[in-house]
């Protein structure tokens, strides 16, 4: 069956021993550089803590092109009949807090905040051929490339099954903003899932976050008094029943187990955190971007009660959102405006109350966009964009193919790098990954590192070893961690 | 991983002869008696000395050096004393036994008594006899040391250094190693015992080794599995020195601490005390390697059918399972317990056989009946009941070939549902070895489980379809693990890339190009059958033709496996755990091998059918047993486990939607999969039953997988998710408000009320106590609030949500 790796009880014997080299006054630097020094062979991270406790994972769905966002390249703006190729940004850009480092326009405020993350320009999405947006997005969400003979967990339940909830009464995997009853919701099932690990490491969706409350208070019409009445006589029946003599086993125990759980959730105070009517006006309209930016409230708000793993996502529906097969310059102005504001907004709330220390934001999209490179440069896969060379129109203005050789991800706090840049992309076309290229394992293992989970963590499934990422590869990106 | 017999006779044989380190054992006195080898060199050295200066002291006739040997002496014997005493400190601490050790502890407290002679001899003045007893104690520390130094450094540790026959000796490795000490002077192995350990130190290689240092992967040029490479060793010389496990590389690695940079292995878990044990063992047992045909280090479960004897029946032991189960309960001390009641037995084979509950109706006529063989009727009705019977078995089989009404690959064309011959099969109760023909060698309506799911874009090449009908075809129907073997020559088994790429071949229409781990080898594929003893395939002909023989192959009564595989599956749907476990792993070693054989036998004779086999375990005493609590999870599936009865289940998301649907108001209302079905068949479904709709977040809490890949058990433990699912969703909530508002305006006074959502949910009547509670839940006067608040809570008691 699965054998757990047993990370708790090691931590039990380690942290003693921390505590009481703490105590004969070692540094403690001195004792994480002894767990990182090594990083030339496999990381030393067995025990460590971890410089994170929470993850937030902001999921541009659907491409979003890094010469348009966080990595601009020369401007050239419209003219009817121009030539495509001419075009490598379609926006203008405008410094940041970071020297030297420019933002396209409409990402001011996140540009503001940069002295409080790191930059990744070199984000190399995996080659799949033909490309196809749900793939590449279980690649990236579960570090495996589909299909697999095994059901391959999503990174966010890998998180609940290592570390368990934060808070007990918050599930340990939240996922907001997608809807699963749009186009392609059988490719994102897919990966929003547990896979072998089991349903209770599942994700606990939240598809409209305005609607968050729903999802952990009594059912719509039942007061809290009839709520509360409702528990108490389900108790009394089960005490009074004469299955009791059936004595314990783990699936009446299990039973009454986590109904008492949902009991308490739904009753307690941290549900009010799923309560956005609760924030006050002000801050609220700082967020009110629309779905996304409630979404990073959300995030704000579970963050501070003690979420351990949630996504939000500007939600992925083909030819929507970032994935623009047609008015890129256009849509993007749109899809800025949802984002900039909520994510800068959500890092100075978080660092005000002094959460953002323990949390890891990641910023991050399956691949990126061009306008002429389909794929990446070197390979010819299908055409699956209508771009002429020719730019007769203005919606034809924009980064409209599928690129996968240079991106942009994002991440603040949780022990990261502050006001660092790692990665460059070319200036000219292609403009693909040129220093430092980063891959889906890399990024995976840099967050396990950062929460303290173990690089080789594994379970056997059907007699082989499942590691975190295939094969166990890919190392944290040390760079990136402070 | 190291299974059975052969391991404990090895361990046992280890323990008797050599040593091993209690945990128990007090520290002092396991401190000091390690001490034993330091102190024990005093005596040695200073008696030597002694005696040395003695003679001299004679010969010159002399007596100035009297008092340093006298000091000597004193110094001697007293640490002879203390040497004594650790080193039975050491033997009983840490378990010494052997004819070495024997040896030097009588020799060794000889020596410390001819010591003490000496000494009184030598105050006595009676200089002869003392001279003659230092002389006796010389030799007898001698004896006494040199049989010490055999225990800590092994017998040929001076003769191998010699010029003449020796090997070199690795330098620089002076670490003792007590475990083996006596091995050289007694253990000698037999025949038997060599290859039984050999099969075991294969088995700790690739379970914990192959994967970097074999064919596949060849990590600093070292090969584990072939004899002839591992003791040759790699890219930085010899892994070991046989009958020298302290100079053995590999043991020098695998010992290392996990964070050294040269700690082997590098990844996955790192080796037992037992698994080191056993391979110094070996190395010190000359690593012996038997050549010849080798053994499998995997068990490999028979691929013919096999009839086994049944016992006589008895007055009340009749039916052939439990004429087996006697036998096998005598043989674990269980004793029978009495069956269970009407009222249980009816709930057990209603939702087993068809999954639904009883109504209260027929839950009396049955309890009421005297016939005697009411029980055997029963299953004989349910299992007539077609429609009933093939909703019910859809689930598992939909589960089990990854059959279902959304998911990936439907959007792009790349995906076929195979659900109206599926449900026609059930329906009809294809004999089994038809089923499985029409699955391998299909028509248009069974294609989907051998096309299997098709993405667009580049793949890798161990899930192209081909290889995912090969590897699905295995697990589902052969009960064996192709996955590891379809990248690389498998870790787990005795599969190779080989037989898998053969084996997806012939689903093929032209020929595969083997890929190890992705990466074309250049070499084309070959085209068989997995056992080869099943049949040839035609090679060159095309895949239709090759597709019926293969069928024909896998369902020929000679392929034991393919009706073990099945036989197991039903009982563990029936028995809450298989014979087998994991039921996809059918090499594992059955609990009882005479019934999974005269299951799988009695099968084929009964034409394959599977509602019979059904019927001959539903009406045995064995399943008719009291059910069984299990408190962890994992007990049931563990290789410990010992058949007692019926493990306790709970309802499957279908069974549990469908009892609330039937006991209180129907939860679905969506008949569009009902549609897909042909006109008579969807006059026979009364209400979508959960089988019959496609997954939402409900049925996927209560833990109906993604029907991506191939499932074929599911988790029985509630969660967090699901609580909240059953507490608060909509999809839930809604039904049983459209319930209430019906039961309400039916049952005007709360009494009839909760007696009959007793009745029908629950099989009985409530319990005063429990009509009390009840009624403070409806109130007086029911209430639609208080009805849906009431079916709640009855709906998520554990008795309604238990197969018991």
């Amino acid at each position: 069956m699965i054998n757990r790796w047993n990370r708790r009880e090691f931590l039990q014997k380690t942290s003693a021993a921390t505590l009481a080299a703490l105590g004969a006054g070692a540094p403690m630097a001195s004792l994480l550089q002894g767990c990182s020094s090594a990083d030339k062979g496999k990381p030393k991270l067995v025990g460590q803590r971890g410089t994170a406790d929470t993850v937030i994972l902001l999921w541009m769905a659907g491409g979003m092109a890094h010469t348009e966002t966080f990595d601009p390249k020369r401007y050239t703006p419209f003219e009817t009949g121009m030539e495509g190729n001419r075009v490598l940004s379609t926006f203008k850009s405008m410094p940041t807090a970071l020297d030297g480092i420019h933002f396209s326009e409409g990402l001011q405020s996140i540009g503001n905040v940069m002295d409080r993350g790191t930059l990744i320009r070199s984000y190399v999405a995996a080659d799949m051929g033909h490309i196809l947006h749900s793939r590449h997005q279980y690649h990236w969400h579960t570090c495996y490339e589909p299909p697999q003979t095994v059901a391959a967990p999503h990174i966010g339940s890998w998180i609940a099954r290592e570390l368990g909830p934060k808070n007990q009464v918050i599930p340990a995997f939240i996922d907001i903003g997608q809807r699963f009853t749009v186009g392609e919701a059988e490719e994102l099932k897919a990966f929003h899932t547990s896979g072998f690990l089991g349903n209770e490491f599942g994700p606990f969706f939240i598809p409209d976050p305005s609607q968050g409350l729903e999802s952990v208070r009594p059912p719509i019409g039942m007061d809290a008094r009839r709520f509360e009445r409702r528990n108490q006589l389900y108790n009394e029946l089960i005490s009074n029943s004469p299955v009791g003599e059936f004595g314990s086993d783990y699936q009446k125990e299990s039973l009454r187990r986590s109904m008492e759980q949902a009991y308490r959730l739904l009753n307690s105070p941290e549900a009010k955190a799923f309560d956005l009517s609760t924030e006050p006006a002000h801050i609220y309209e700082r967020y009110n971007t629309g779905r996304f930016g409630l979404g990073c409230l959300l995030a704000r708000r579970l963050t501070e009660q003690g979420a351990r793993f949630i996504s939000v996502t500007t939600e992925y529906e083909p030819f929507k959102g970032w994935d623009t097969h047609e008015n890129g310059h256009t849509r993007l102005e749109d899809m800025k405006c949802q984002i900039d504001g909520p994510i800068a907004q959500l890092i100075l709330d978080l660092e005000k109350t002094g959460h953002l220390d323990r949390t890891l934001i990641i910023l991050a999209s399956e691949f990126s966009r061009d306008m002429m490179v389909e794929g990446r440069p070197d390979a010819k896969v299908l055409e699956q964009v209508n771009q002429p060379d020719i730019l007769s129109d203005l919606k034809f203005y924009g980064m409209h193919r599928h690129f996968t050789d240079g991106c942009s991800v994002l991440m603040f706090g949780g022990g990261i790098k502050k006001g660092f840049v790692y990665g460059k992309t070319a200036d000219e076309r292609p403009c693909k990954t040129i220093e430092n290229p980063v891959r889906i394992e890399g990024i995976h293992q840099t967050i396990y590192h950062a929460l303290g989970i173990a690089p080789d963590t594994q379970y056997e499934v059907e007699k082989r070893p499942f590691y975190t990422t295939p094969d166990g590869k890919g190392k944290p990106v040390m760079e990136l961690l402070a | 991983m190291l299974s059975g017999i052969t391991l404990d006779r090895l361990l046992t044989y280890f323990f008797t002869y050599t040593v091993i380190v209690t945990a128990e054992s007090f520290w002092l006195w396991q401190f000091l008696g390690r001490l034993h080898p330091l102190i024990v060199h005093f005596p040695v050295g200073l008696l030597c000395i002694a005696l040395f200066l003695e003679v001299i002291s004679w010969f010159r006739k002399s007596t100035e050096l009297r008092a340093g040997i006298n000091a000597m002496l004193w110094i001697g014997a007293i640490s002879s004393v203390v040497a004594a005493v650790f080193g039975l400190m050491l033997v009983n601490q840490e378990d010494y036994e052997g004819k070495g050790v024997a040896i030097h502890q009588w020799s060794g407290l000889a020596t410390m008594l001819l010591a003490i002679l000496t000494i009184i001899a030598l105050r006595s003045g009676q200089v002869m006899l003392y001279r003659s007893l230092l002389v006796l104690t010389v030799v007898g520390v001698s004896v006494a040391g040199h049989f010490g130094a055999l225990l800590t450094h092994g017998e040929d540790y001076l003769t191998s250094v010699l010029p003449v026959g020796g090997k070199p000796n690795a330098p620089g490795l002076s670490g003792s190693n007590f475990a083996f000490a006596s091995m050289g002077s007694n253990g000698q192995l037999t025949t038997k015992q060599i290859q039984d350990l050999t099969v075991e130190v294969r088995s700790i290689l690739a379970h914990n080794c192959y994967s970097c240092h074999s064919a596949t992967k060849t990590k600093g040029d070292l090969r584990l599995d072939q004899k002839a490479l591992v003791m040759k060793g790699g890219k930085h010389g010899f892994i070991l020195k046989a009958g020298h496990p302290e100079a053995s590389e590999i043991i020098r690695r695998i010992r290392l601490p996990a964070d050294d940079k040269e700690a082997m292995p590098t990844k996955g878990n790192r080796l037992t005390e037992k698994e080191i044990g056993l391979l110094s063992f070996w190395i010190k047992a000359g690593a012996p390697w038997p050549g010849g045909a080798e053994k499998s280090i995997y068990r490999v479960a028979a691929l013919e059918p096999r009839l086994p004897v049944l016992p006589a029946a008895t007055v009340d032991i009749t039916n052939p399972i439990d004429r087996l189960v006697n036998v096998y309960f005598h043989k674990n001390k269980i004793e029978w317990k009495s069956v269970v009641d009407d009222r249980t037995y009816m709930r057990r084979v209603y939702l087993d056989i068809i999954g639904l509950l009883p109504t209260p109706t027929q839950m009396q006529a049955f309890e009421t009946s005297d016939k005697p063989d009411k029980r055997e009727a029963l299953v004989k009705e349910l299992l007539s009941r077609n429609s009933d019977y093939a909703q019910h078995w859809l689930t598992f089989w939909n589960d089990a070939l990854r059959n279902d009404y959304s998911g990936t690959g439907y959007i792009t064309g790349g995906r076929y549902d195979i659900t109206k011959w599926l449900y026609g099969s059930l329906r009809k109760n294809k004999p089994y070895n038809w089923f499985v023909r029409e699955l391998i060698s299909p028509n248009k309506e069974s294609a989907g489980f051998i096309k299997g799911i098709k993405w667009r874009g580049t793949i890798n090449s161990s899930q192209r379809t081909e290889m995912q009908a090969a590897q699905n075809v295995a697990q589902v129907l052969l009960g064996l693990n192709l996955k590891c073997a379809s990248c690389h020559d498998s870790f787990v088994s005795d599969w190779k890339l080989a037989d898998a790429y053969a084996f997806a071949n012939v689903f093929a229409d032209s020929t595969l190009e083997i890929n190890r781990c992705d990466k074309p080898t250049g070499k084309m594929a070959g085209r068989s059958v997995l056992y080869k003893e099943l049949g040839t395939i035609s090679v060159d002909a095309p895949t239709e033709k090759r597709l019926r023989e293969l069928a024909d192959f896998l369902v020929q009564p000679k392929d034991g496996r393919l009706y073990r595989t099945l036989v197991n599956r039903i009982w563990a749907q029936l028995m809450g755990r298989g014979i087998v476990e994991p039921v996809d792993v059918m090499d594992n070693e059955p609990w009882s091998q005479d019934l999974l054989d005269w299951l799988a036998y009695d099968f084929v004779q009964n034409g394959y059918d599977i509602k019979k086999l059904i019927y001959t375990i539903t009406t045995s005493k064995t399943y008719q047993l009291p059910s069984v609590g299990i408190k962890d999870a994992d007990l049931v599936k563990a290789s410990t486990y010992v058949f007692e009865g019926m493990v306790r289940r709970r309802l499957t998301a279908e069974q549990f939607a469908d009892a609330v649907s039937l006991a209180f108001n129907p939860i679905y209302q969506d008949t569009s999969v009902v549609k897909m079905l042909p006109k008579t068949i969807q006059k026979e479904i009364v209400f979508p039953r959960a089988s019959l709709v496609k997954n939402d977040p409900f049925l996927t809490a209560l833990g109906r997988p993604n029907r991506e890949t191939v499932s074929t058990s599911r988790t029985s433990q509630a969660n967090l998710l699901q609580a909240l699912e059953l507490t608060n969703g909509t999809t839930f909530n809604e039904a049983l408000k459209r319930g209430a508002e019906r039961w309400k305006a039916k049952y005007p006074s709360s009494d009839l009320l909760v007696k009959e959502l007793y009745r029908k949910s629950l099989g009985r009547d409530p319990m005063p106590k429990e009509m009390a509670v009840a009624q403070k839940i409806v109130g007086a006067q029911p209430s639609v609030e208080g009805i849906e608040d009431l079916v709640w809570a009855i709906a998520l008691h554990p008795e309604f949500q238990l197969i018991y």
